[in-house]
């Protein structure tokens, strides 16, 4: 798939740079994700301690990819990221039972702060491979994504390390953007 | 400039440190050069030596890891590149709020002309220079320049 590839179906958007913004908590996949959308090696990924971006240009069109780190105490500085995102895409451990509450406190008080309202939001239940995932189905339940109606939201199954499902729900980040 | 601003801006300079610079194959990502030698010092112009099929990929990434130890918060940087000194591309980018104590990358890439447009390797070599200017607001915090030579 690739990033040029994303971005080439997204130009007809009227928008001239478009800004997709990760977040999840630490260890969620993040960076992994935004490795592999260039299937670029992704053996060698340490904690976030700020932020990865991907700068992808083409006819003058521009697609920024923000990947900001999900410790705790960098947790704070997440909202100097928010203004001007396009689609927001909210990274899960599915087999991380024990923070699911967390992660879902954390996505809430995303999706009630004033600069990203009506910003799309994409969920990967990610590491779909670990024997004690939840389903994305499970997932969507226990995070109470079907209460959520002031925005489009969508989740997708993927296991980042070997690539997939990622593809397919950036194909839902293209429509999203697209509608608006 | 307040004494309060000077003092900011020194520490924003002295806190401030590229990591790491790398060019790729944005296909893939393939690591043509990569260096963290030296980087430290703005003044040095490095020498990158790429091969020279670099110029047959469809598009090349150039990615920066840097660090900070203050936090910034208009950060931004100017990426040109000149051949001859004559700017064939440029690139702004609005990184905006850096975190104290955090490290960072940012990779831009952009594809490649036509290879009926593009400047045969000979005629390249050791002409063309990626230059990277870091600031915060105005302040011009470092320079990162990067000469390319294919083999």
């Amino acid at each position: 798939m690739g990033l040029l590839s994303i971005l080439r179906k997204l130009r007809p958007a009227p928008e001239k740079e478009l800004r997709l913004l990760l977040l999840g908590l630490d260890n969620a996949g993040k960076t992994t994700i935004l490795k592999s959308l260039a299937s670029e090696d992704i053996t060698h990924i340490t904690p976030t301690a700020g932020f990865n971006i991907k700068s992808v240009i083409t006819d003058g069109f521009k697609l920024n990819v923000w990947d900001i780190g999900g410790q705790r105490k960098i947790r704070p500085y997440w909202k100097n990221y928010f203004e001007n995102t396009d689609v927001l895409i909210y990274v899960v451990d599915s087999a991380d039972k024990k923070r699911l509450e967390e992660t879902g406190i954390e996505l809430y008080e995303l999706l009630s702060d004033d600069k990203l309202q009506d910003v799309p939001v994409l969920v990967y239940a990610n590491k779909q491979d670990l024997p004690e995932s939840l389903t994305a189905a499970e997932l969507a339940q226990t995070l109470g994504l079907p209460t959520i109606k002031d925005r489009a939201w969508q989740i997708q199954a993927c296991t980042a390390s070997e690539g997939i499902g990622v593809k397919e729900g950036m194909e839902w980040v293209c429509k999203s953007i697209k509608k608006k | 400039m307040t004494e309060a601003v000077a003092k900011t801006a020194y520490d924003i300079l002295k806190g401030f440190q590229i990591n790491w610079i790398c060019l790729r194959d944005a296909d893939g990502g393939k690591i043509f050069w990569q260096n963290s030698e030296d980087l430290s010092y703005p003044d040095v112009e490095h020498e990158a030596r790429v091969p020279k099929n670099i110029l047959k990929c469809r598009a090349v990434s150039r990615e920066f890891n840097f660090s900070s130890k203050e936090q910034i918060e208009k950060f931004r940087l100017e990426q040109k590149v000149l051949f001859k000194g004559r700017c064939l591309e440029e690139w702004y980018f609005e990184f905006g709020f850096v975190m104290p104590e955090s490290t960072n990358t940012w990779q831009s890439i952009m594809e490649a002309a036509p290879e009926s447009q593009m400047m045969p390797a000979s005629v390249l070599n050791g002409n063309i220079v990626i230059e990277t200017k870091f600031f915060d607001d105005d302040l011009l915090i470092t320079t990162s320049r990067v000469r390319l030579f294919y083999e």
